[in-house]
């Protein structure tokens, strides 16, 4: 595992509103999630990357208690969930990935049902409600069937059906799947109100920017483990600091790419075209007018794009990119 | 944990009763099916009313005797007439014109003969369409030839011992084989008499309690295919609560879908199911067993489409061999001893008895007793199924 001992959860005196510490399941002779372990203060976002098949589902499944763990502990907010899974369960909110409602319902009633399953009594959920429709923007619609919505609606609805009872720790898996860009940001900027004002999240997605922007700390899990664990520049570090710069040049390139090569600070060079290059360079956004310099005489520079190091690139360095599933 | 339960049950029912299997399941079509049933196969046998013509040509001791004899059993009493007719072709005529339904003509020296040992013929007419005057007719000849064999019998008994012939008739008599003693035994069908419409009423009962009561369990695998089955349990509710939740409106429904079969069957056919206590500890006990074999065949499948197919076929083996469909009694011996392995079997066997005697809830204390054994055992192997897919 790459872990990052300085990446660890901050310093803090107060109980996490969510902590696992090594979790396995194994099916058979697959072991699907081996010592799996991370821990969300109240108000922290924290993301969840990996592959398909990578042990995300396992790992949610086991933290909401529809899976029981074949070792390890779950707490939330201090409560462990083996031994009082009615209490622990109280303070989470789980929205799973697929659409998890009553289309026959309306969005009201379906907020309804699982407000009531969450024992809220019969007008404190009525007033609820109505502060969650308004959160998730469904108000108008709150009355008409749920087979009706477009998938952004019943997106907004599956995510609001978690909030009714104001868990201490949410837990979104993949909820911008097939949204449009509206809903997208409508989510997006709901759940980053929801931990501004103190809730814990755990937030997994395929989607590299959307745990960029909500996450401060993130682990990406592989194969059932976790590789690695911190925040977005820990990160990012694991790849290195080298940018990828790209040139197109007009001129003599022949001569221009052996004098880009010789550069200090170039660590790799590639022609990508017959007048473009791809220099792997560290600091590489610094370098640009050496760069620029180097190839007077032979050719000149007409175009130039610096790519800097981000999460993709690190979940593509630690996972590889062959195709799964 | 109540209020969770009630929060699952009360979802289950309105959207059972929103679409509208749950009343066409469990009500409209079972009770048409038995409707159909009891008409077009039986449903109340109809009334014995048989007018049978008397033509007696003889004049003699035996006829007259028959006559007395019919007059007074008490199981022909208001069920049948005798019309005296004076001859075969009058009696001929009546019949083609539908005023009587059958006739027993005696020819003349009927007696004589009888009386000397050399028996005699006695003519039955009859028409298809009064089969049942027929029927009363010719077991009233049987029981004739009977007689008439056995005073033939002793006549020549007591002839060919050297009795005097002047002194035969009253040899015969004074030992018993004087005349006709006409006796209507009753003789009820094998597996207790009972009324068709009562038969197929309950038998749709007990086999639409199964697609209904399986209906709710089916219910959960469509939940779990929904991701809402998923959603329940991480909620902080125990684990039997979507199962309980589900199974509890299930067998109201099918309760109350048995109790309506059996307010229509009395309605559309005036028949009696016997006790009314006993009947609905029976049908109770029955959606019992239902629901556990359903619960069972749903812990086993893994979608509801498969869980369709099974419990299409289980309600079917067990409707046929309990004999819901076809009644036990026309089964071969075998297939009736199968007929005890079902649930089905053991109702069909309780409401028989209770309809059939008008025996109380005691007279059903085994046939409920077993059907509330197969439910622990079905329901036990369930809850056993159920950890490995649905509750845990």
């Amino acid at each position: 595992m790459t872990t990052l001992e300085t990446a660890s959860a901050p310093a803090t005196t107060t109980t996490p509103a969510l902590a696992c510490r090594g979790l396995r399941k194994r099916y058979g002779d697959v072991v699907a999630v081996q010592d799996v372990g991370f821990a969300i203060a109240p108000g922290q976002a924290y993301g969840l990357l990996g592959p398909n098949g990578a042990g995300k589902t396992t790992t949610i499944s086991m933290l909401v208690g529809l899976l029981r763990p074949d070792s390890g502990t779950v707490l939330v907010g201090g409560t462990d969930l083996a031994a009082d899974p009615t209490r622990a369960k109280a303070k989470i909110g789980y929205v799973p990935q697929e659409i998890a409602l009553y289309p026959e319902l309306t969005g009201r009633e379906n907020l309804r049902f699982f407000g009531r399953l969450f024992g809220l009594p019969r007008r404190r959920l009525a007033a609820r409600i109505d502060e969650v429709l308004d959160l998730i923007g469904l108000t108008d619609r709150a009355d008409t069937k749920l087979g009706t919505y477009s998938g952004g609606m019943k997106r907004r609805i599956n995510i609001g059906a978690a909030l009714l009872h104001r868990p201490e720790v949410l837990i979104l898996d993949e909820p911008t799947v097939g949204v449009d860009p509206q809903s997208r940001k409508a989510i997006l900027d709901g759940v980053e109100r929801l931990v501004g004002e103190g809730m814990a999240l755990l937030y997994t997605s395929h989607y590299m920017e959307e745990i960029e922007r909500v996450c401060e700390r993130a682990a990406i899990i592989d194969h059932g483990r976790i590789i690695a664990d911190g925040t977005r520049r820990e990160l990012v570090s694991l790849v290195g600091t080298a940018d990828k710069v790209e040139l197109v040049l007009d001129g003599d390139v022949e001569t221009a790419f052996a004098k880009l090569r010789a550069v200090e600070g170039v660590v790799e060079a590639a022609r990508t075209g017959a007048s473009s290059v791809r220099l792997i360079a560290e600091g590489g956004r610094y370098l640009l007018p050496a760069l620029i310099t180097a190839v007077e005489g032979s050719a000149t520079v007409t175009a130039t794009q610096v790519i800097e190091p981000d999460l993709e690139a690190t979940f593509l360095h630690l996972t590889g990119s062959t195709l799964r599933d | 944990m109540l209020r969770a339960l009630w929060t699952v049950s009360a979802l289950e029912l309105r959207t059972r009763l929103r679409d509208g299997t749950a009343i066409v399941i469990a009500v409209i079509v079972p009770v048409t099916l038995a409707t159909l049933f009891g008409l077009a196969l039986g449903g109340d046998d109809p009334p014995l009313k048989a007018t049978v013509g008397f033509v007696d040509l003889d004049g003699g001791e035996f006829p007259a005797s028959v006559r007395r004899e019919v007059m007074a059993a008490k199981e022909l009493k208001g069920s049948v007439t005798l019309r005296d007719l004076p001859s075969r072709e009058q009696a001929g005529r009546e019949l083609e014109s539908g005023a009587i339904g059958s006739a027993i003509v005696f020819p003349a020296g009927f007696s004589e003969s009888v009386g000397a040992g050399k028996g005699g013929d006695v003519a039955v007419l009859k028409t298809p369409e009064s089969p049942l005057a027929g029927v009363v007719a010719s077991a009233i000849v049987d029981r004739i030839s009977a007689v008439v064999d056995a005073r033939t019998l002793a006549v020549r008994a007591v002839l060919r011992a050297g009795v005097p012939g002047d002194q035969v008739k009253e040899l015969v008599e004074r030992n018993g084989a004087a005349g006709p003693a006409i006796g209507l035994a009753d003789d009820p069908l094998a597996g207790g008499k009972i009324d068709l419409s009562v038969y197929y009423g309950s038998g749709m009962a007990a086999l639409f309690a199964f697609f209904v009561v399986g209906a709710s369990f089916r219910g959960l695998l469509t939940e779990r295919k929904l991701g809402t089955l998923d959603r329940i349990r991480a909620a902080p509710v125990a684990a039997w609560v979507p199962v309980a939740g589900k199974a509890a409106v299930g067998f109201a429904l099918a309760v109350a879908g048995a109790l309506l079969n059996w307010g229509a069957s009395v309605l559309i056919f005036g028949s009696t199911w016997g006790d009314p206590a006993a009947v609905t500890v029976v049908l109770v006990a029955h959606v019992l067993a239902a629901a556990a074999i359903t619960m069972l065949v749903t812990s086993r499948v893994r979608t509801d489409a498969q869980a369709d197919g099974a419990i299409m076929i289980v309600s079917f083996v067990a409707a046929f061999f309990g004999g819901s469909l076809v009644p036990v009694y026309n089964l071969p011996g075998p297939l009736q001893a199968v007929a005890l392995l079902t649930p089905n079997g053991w109702t069909s066997k309780a409401l028989t008895e209770l309809a059939g005697s008008g025996a109380g809830l005691a007279a059903v204390a085994l046939p409920v007793g077993v059907l509330c054994a197969i439910a622990l055992t079905a329901g036990g192997l369930a809850v056993l199924g159920f950890r490995k897919g649905l509750l845990l």
